[in-house]
């Protein structure tokens, strides 16, 4: 029979934005909760609670994933990156997020983050993808203030200078 | 986002989970890729003592090719499914119906053995095993049974799956020589939840359709095959496919939020003629 | 995408009219910007509502006991321990006839709840964790009681009473010309009945704030809001002086008008009032979606009387609309319904009569467009089945008709600056070019256009005001100081741009602190489009004393004449040379000349109406637009695809046009929403619609590239001669998307949402056209 570890309380220990952190918490605490309450990373956001509006897409070992919908527990060890993890140490915009601003792809705000990562995750793959394909890519992201185009332009300009 | 603490296990082996479920007499759930598990959980709807996570159980993974099937480890994901060249060249019904499973980021932790055991009559893995008459291996640590897809799925979100269970392993039958597959879905935005889906499988001979298979999701408590309209297809060519079918009958769908019974029953007879005749076409065309 | 802008009177701008990046994006961006919900306090608690699972009951028990005894809980609060429990909205112009109605509200209910989600109670915990237990912990009897569920059925005779005196909460009448002389003169009269559904805001940052007690003993809470005003409310409730109380907007993630009435705030004001710690509440996505005031159900029936080439001779108009379990703003909404019905047209004869009556429907309140947009699916409609049964081109029919400067609308309202509908009508058409080909067998292809008109400014007999602080510092930065809350329409930065060009400093040196009640002037709410004209032109006033302030004192120091000099980029320019900005800075210290100045802006007056509108001037002005849509319909699935959709405006004056472009995109994907997908789907008064899976908003791949066309006539009341642009492009896409539909499959939606059953409905009932 193999082993089962057993924990009332979850030590879990993640390297967020290249920062080690270790924190003791509850088994049940979603990703999103322990990113925001245990190590003080607040750029993703609650809302839903579903995995539907992408607010709090984060990568996890390169990966997209919903932040409200995985233990914090499940990811022991791996690396997760945040939107905050775009930024320089020096508050310097990567080249994905000067395009972002360039072209006015917030409004609110609020959606930022987790578009960021969604189009991260979209630009790591080296594909070049039409602007349908990556409205298709970013049907998994809700925003209520922009109409996305703005975004699609901010991705679509990203590709082009990654070449 | 308010829920009632619950301990968090890390089993190491498939064994070892159902071992852990025993142990907690009902108290407990498995997480694999918790993409159907923490959204109820974040609705407050779960009450539980712990879950068990298999998420890293290294068997159970991958995909190989035995006599006529494709054997499936329950752990592996959507979006390996669907990177799978077994899956894509031997039994593309199936990838085809993992391409609608959710957004991306579902893809990417959802697992197969999750979907199914999750049994929503609305969803695609269960539809396509059904459809393709898949057989799943079903352990409890010490046992293994096999149980038909169509027998698995019981009702909604019940699957004949006791509290120390969990599925190891899918056999799916691969594409024979001759057959073709179509699988249509409607849904209100793309990576909705289906309203109807349609599988369907077909046999030409001479153009005509010698054998079918066909099952809906989204129409009843569980995914339906329909024996009525596959024999009703029977000797006909793709362009008389509308009008043998008629009605679909046999099926119970309900009103909800997404639509009613009544739109749900248009649709399937709608969706069944669009499955069976890309079905014909793709026969038509490995002829 | 190449977005246009045609401007009629040009100028030369430095800054206002340039695309410039918003200096709050930057930091969104950067993933730095602190929301409402992302600030924590050390020895912070939390706190959750308690909400009735029923919609009409009476509350014959409740028992907090056991949820006190939870581990981590802290108190438990019922509306006794509220210390004024009620609060009140005015109804304005309600006749005696209807009642003298002030519509009050409980905090948490202590009698009676009237919708499902209505708060009871308050717990306040150490932990989140704790609030899950907790809440289930506390024991709630109620005995049902009969459930109103549509105005029809709460105006019947003997119906069931929602609140105490009958469910009419308010009417509204118009009545201008003979309506029934000119329906008998008519070449053709159109009947149409039109309904629209529930809404939600669906912001992406659901309700949240924290709050806790400052060191001078100052209530502070930091809301997700639209108004910072409502410190006002708060400290009535709590029974303190206004001083005593500070509402902090941050960034807003998405109002729309869902903020604006309070949310967060009562509750988070009596935990810290309660507990003397900081608290912080986090409504959850189904709190809000059940709870949320939404949009107005309307039910409108229009009968049009026309003549043959197309002129409007006469409206008759009747809206009913659902005020769900308390008032809100719905008399409000139902006023904009009202002035707003016949659209952006001359209408020789016009009746209208609107009511609104409470249910058990969850209650309604402001949203984006504020009841100026479900008419637009009344107007629009008719007049585009008027274009088809009279084989009139439908973009010359609605020009024919169109308001001119000095026309006057229904209600009396005189149009007092350049319409420029046509315009607007011709561009979407120039742009949109042939019609597609439909993509296959089965499918068939629509076109539409919808024009709108949507006021901007709020009524005024409301006294409007805002102001704004401008002040330098000795090294030539500029500091701005205004209340206005900033919900992602770039409403703080446009201050900094109208400051920046009137004072000719660098966008980098502008500071504007923003969204405070205690330490900012107030400038209002940041609804009804009315900020750029309120606090923007507050700011510019602010602006242009200021600069004044510096060139009258460097004239003085120098003696050129005032109008000799001028603020530049390098400095005070006059005939002797260049004074640099900050040795003009200590010359006005020398001279005791302040280098700060307060500029207030004071909304055009009005006097109140009555329930029989009638006044030469309602709303301060209008603006005006015409969306187009191209759709493709599955005939066998019912399914809509947006294939194409352009919108053009007259904004007056973009200040910025990326924020102009922006807003415009997504208004009207948010219209396209409430065209095609959105419902609070209601069953007998119990909302069934759970969370984001179940309330669908557009995604990414449901709509297309909104092409915008912006028109510049300068002739908008806001500065630099702006229109709002907030709400207007949200009403088009209702009719815009239901008329191309009518067109591709020949028979008219005319309940929203279009669902694929509904278009399904229209493809049996119409006669498909062949293609040529």
């Amino acid at each position: 029979m193999s082993t089962i570890e057993r924990r009332d309380l979850a030590t879990t220990t993640l390297t967020v934005n290249g920062r080690r952190v270790t924190r003791e918490a509850g088994g049940h605490m979603t990703l999103l909760r322990w990113l925001r309450d245990e190590a003080g990373v607040v750029d993703p956001k609650y809302g839903c609670g579903e995995g539907v509006c992408g607010a709090c897409t984060v990568l996890v070992d390169g990966e997209p994933a919903s932040a409200c919908i995985v233990l914090a527990a499940q990811c022991e060890g791996a690396e997760v990156t945040t939107a905050a993890g775009l930024t320089g140490d020096d508050g310097a915009l990567s080249s994905l997020q000067e395009s972002f601003h360039r072209h006015h792809a917030a409004q609110c705000g609020f959606c930022t983050p987790g578009m960021l990562m969604c189009a991260s995750a979209m630009l790591a793959d080296g594909r070049s993808r039409s602007r349908d394909e990556i409205r298709e890519e970013l049907h998994g992201n809700l925003c209520r203030c922009t109409g996305y185009q703005h975004i699609v332009d901010a991705i679509e300009d990203a590709q082009g200078a990654r070449r | 986002m308010f829920v009632k603490p619950f301990r968090y296990e890390r089993a190491s082996s498939l064994a070892a989970a159902a071992h852990a479920l025993r142990a907690a007499g009902g108290g407990a759930k498995i997480l694999a890729g918790g993409q159907s598990l923490l959204p109820m959980m974040n609705l407050g709807l779960l009450d539980l003592d712990a879950m068990i996570d298999v998420s890293h159980v290294n068997e159970a993974r991958g995909v190989t090719e035995e006599d006529g099937y494709l054997r499936i480890g329950a752990l592996t994901r959507h979006h390996e499914l669907l990177a799978d060249p077994l899956v894509a060249t031997r039994q593309p019904l199936l990838a085809a119906a993992a391409r609608w499973v959710g957004s991306a980021r579902v893809r990417t932790r959802g697992t197969l053995g999750g979907s199914l055991a999750h049994s929503d009559p609305a969803a695609e893995l269960p539809l396509a095993m059904t459809a393709l008459g898949a057989t799943y291996d079903v352990t409890d640590g010490a046992t293994t049974r096999i149980v038909r897809a169509d027998e698995f799925h019981v009702s909604y979100f019940t699957a004949d799956l006791a509290d120390d269970e969990l599925i190891a392993s899918v056999q799916v039958p691969t594409l024979g020589p001759g057959w073709g597959w179509g699988f249509q879905e409607v849904s209100r935005r793309p990576g909705d939840f289906a309203i109807v889906a349609a599988a369907a499988l077909v046999r030409l001979g001479g153009g005509e359709i010698v054998e079918s298979r066909l099952a809906l999701a989204g129409v009843s408590e569980r995914p339906r095959r329909l024996g009525a309209i596959e024999s009703a297809v029977t000797g006909a060519r793709a362009a008389d496919l509308a009008e043998r079918i008629t009605a679909i009958e046999g099926i119970d769908p309900v009103t909800d939020t997404s639509a009613t019974a009544g739109h749900r029953h248009h649709l399937a007879r709608v969706l069944s003629i669009r499955a069976l005749t890309d079905a014909c076409r793709r026969a038509e065309e490995t002829a | 995408m190449s977005d246009e802008i045609r401007t009629s009177k040009l100028d030369e701008l430095r800054v206002v009219h340039q695309p410039l990046a918003r200096h709050d994006a930057a930091e969104k961006i950067a993933g730095s910007t602190r929301f409402a919900g992302d600030l924590a306090y050390t020895g912070m608690l939390h706190a959750r509502l308690v909400r009735s699972v029923v919609p009409s009951a009476r509350l014959t028990r409740r028992d907090v006991t056991a949820a006190r005894q939870v581990p981590g809980v802290v108190a438990v609060l019922l509306g006794e321990d509220v210390p004024n429990n009620e609060i009140s909205v005015d109804v304005p112009g309600q006749t005696i006839a209807v009642g003298a109605l002030k519509a009050r509200m409980q905090i948490l209910a202590t009698e009676r709840v009237r919708f499902h989600g209505e708060p009871i109670a308050l717990v306040i915990a150490e932990t989140e964790d704790a609030l899950a237990e907790a809440c289930e912990a506390v024991e709630v009897e109620l005995e049902e009681l009969p459930v109103i569920s549509e105005p029809a059925q709460a105006l019947a005779e003997g119906a069931f009473e929602v609140h105490e005196g009958g469910n009419l909460l308010a009417e509204w009448r118009i009545d201008r010309g003979d309506v029934d002389d000119a329906f008998a003169r008519a070449d053709l009269v159109i009947e149409g009945e039109y309904t629209t559904q529930f809404v939600d805001h669906a912001y992406l940052e659901p309700e949240a704030g924290v709050a806790w007690y400052d060191d001078d003993g100052v209530m502070n809470i930091r809301v997700a809001t639209q108004v910072v005003e409502h410190f006002r409310d708060v400290a009535k409730i709590l029974g303190v002086p206004d001083s005593k109380v500070r509402v902090i907007a941050p960034y807003v993630g998405g109002g729309f008008g869902g903020k604006e009435d309070m949310t967060v705030e009562p509750y988070l004001a009596l935990a810290v009032a309660h507990t003397r710690r900081p608290v912080r509440m986090q409504w959850t996505r189904n709190e809000s979606l059940l709870a949320r005031a939404k949009r107005h159900r309307n039910q409108m029936t229009y009968r049009t009387a026309a003549r043959e080439d197309g002129a409007i001779l006469a409206q008759d108009i009747t809206i009913v609309s659902d005020a769900g379990a308390y008032a809100y703003l719905s008399a409000l909404v139902l006023l904009y319904s009202s002035v707003h019905a016949c659209g952006p047209y001359r209408v020789g004869a016009a009746r209208i009569r609107a009511t609104t009556a409470y249910t058990n429907n969850p209650p309604t309140s402001a949203f984006r467009g504020f009841g100026g947009m479900q008419v637009v699916l009344g107007y629009e409609s008719q007049m585009d089945e008027l274009a088809k049964r009279l084989h009139l081109d439908p973009g010359e029919v609605r020009k024919r008709n169109a308001l001119r400067r000095g026309d006057r609308l229904p209600v009396g309202q005189e149009i007092i600056t350049e319409v420029q509908l046509a315009e607007t009508i011709d561009a979407v058409r120039e742009r949109a070019g042939e019609r597609p080909e439909p993509s296959g067998p089965r499918r068939a292809v629509g076109r539409a256009i919808a024009s709108n008109m949507q006021s901007y400014g709020r009524l005024v007999w409301l006294n409007d005001s805002a102001a704004a602080w401008i002040g330098f510092q000795m090294d030539g930065s500029l500091t701005v100081r205004c209340a206005v809350p900033d919900i992602g329409g770039g409403q703080a930065s446009s201050l900094a741009q109208i400051a920046s060009e009137v004072l000719a400093a660098d966008m980098d040196r502008i500071t504007v602190h923003f969204g405070d009640s205690a330490l900012n002037p107030l400038a209002g709410t940041t609804t009804a489009t009315r900020q750029l004209l309120m606090s923007g032109n507050a700011a510019y006033e602010a602006a242009v004393m200021l600069r004044d302030q510096i060139l009258g004192a460097v004239a003085d120091e120098t003696g050129h004449p005032l109008e000799s000099l001028a603020i530049t980029p390098e400095g005070i320019t006059s005939p002797g040379g260049v004074t640099s900005l900050t040795d003009a800075l200590h010359l006005c210290r020398r001279r005791n000349v302040p280098i700060e100045a307060l500029g207030t802006f004071f909304g055009p007056k009005g006097t109140e109406v009555t329930r029989d509108l009638e006044g030469d001037r309602l709303f301060p002005d209008f603006t005006f637009g015409t969306h187009l849509a191209d759709v493709e319909v599955d005939l066998d699935t019912g399914q809509v695809t947006v294939l194409r959709y352009i919108a053009s405006h007259d904004v007056g004056r973009a200040i910025n046009p990326l924020s102009v472009e922006g807003q415009i995109a997504g208004a009207a994907v948010q219209g396209i929403g409430q065209a095609l997908l959105e419902e609070i789907v209601m069953q007998d008064g119990v909302n069934l619609t759970g969370g984001f899976f179940q309330y669908l908003i557009p995604t990414a791949m449901d709509v297309p590239d909104i092409e915008t066309i912006v028109l510049e006539s300068g002739e908008g009341l806001g500065p630099f001669g702006a229109r709002g642009i907030g709400e207007p492009p949200i009403g088009p896409p209702l009719a815009a998307i239901s008329s191309a539909i009518a067109d591709a499959v020949g028979a008219r939606p005319t309940t929203l949402p279009i669902t694929p059953e509904r278009v399904l409905e229209c493809v049996e009932r119409g006669v498909i056209r062949d293609e040529p």
